[in-house]
């Protein structure tokens, strides 16, 4: 398994267990209030710090234990692998921005539409580092 | 997944020149040991400039490490 390829694996358990926690965890009865709103901006803090956290140290644990890959420079197959991860993302991305374009007329609140943004980025990121491994995995 | 219209005989030149490893192959051509690998089980198709990298490295043509599938009729 290569130095990006462990990266992203550790990129993808982070954005899960960390989004995992946070849709699970928050206080959903209070999504239409200013509380809710600074809920949001509360649990955000934690969620960014523990995926930065997970990122940094998994790639200096790898870097250490394989110095050789972890300079390598990206070559033309990982190259492409990431323009078709990002090029499936871009569809859960473009169908979360009609949802939240929809929801603008049912007039939620803004707790709402933070959440469904919230949500949109974080499935099209899965769809992204989620594709790329399957790629990585089958070697295209 | 499709196979690739070509084979290739980067696995027997890599033993021909005295059991080279993917890795050290990968470092000449400039690539990562996971894509020679991939390029070898005909996983992935390389581009122009890195297949002329691989045949230069055997000091070889080109149509001596990939050769065209036959076509079936």
């Amino acid at each position: 398994m290569s130095f990006r390829e462990k990266t992203h694996w550790a990129a993808f358990l982070a954005l899960a267990a960390a989004f995992g926690w946070y849709f699970l965890a928050y206080p959903w009865a209070m999504v239409s209030t200013d509380a809710g709103v600074a809920a949001v901006a509360a649990m955000l803090v934690p969620v960014t710090i523990i995926i930065i956290a997970v990122l940094a140290v998994t790639a200096a644990f790898f870097a250490i234990r394989a110095p050789k890959e972890a300079h390598l420079k990206e070559d033309e197959r990982e190259r492409s692998i990431h323009v078709r991860g990002t090029h499936l993302a871009y569809y859960p991305l473009v169908l979360g921005a009609w949802i939240n374009m929809i929801a603008i007329f049912y007039r939620f609140s803004p707790g709402v539409y933070l959440n469904l943004l919230m949500a949109t980025v974080v499935i099209a990121e899965l769809v992204r580092v989620g594709s790329q491994l399957y790629y990585y995995r089958r070697g295209y | 997944m499709a196979e690739l219209p070509f084979t290739n005989d980067i696995r027997m030149l890599r033993f021909l020149m005295c059991e080279m490893t993917q890795g050290e192959l990968g470092d000449r051509v400039g690539v990562t040991r996971q894509t020679i690998a991939a390029i070898e089980q005909g996983k992935y198709s390389p581009s122009l400039e890195v297949a002329f990298r691989i045949a230069h490295v055997f000091n070889r043509p080109l149509e001596e490490v990939f050769r065209w599938r036959q076509e079936k009729d």
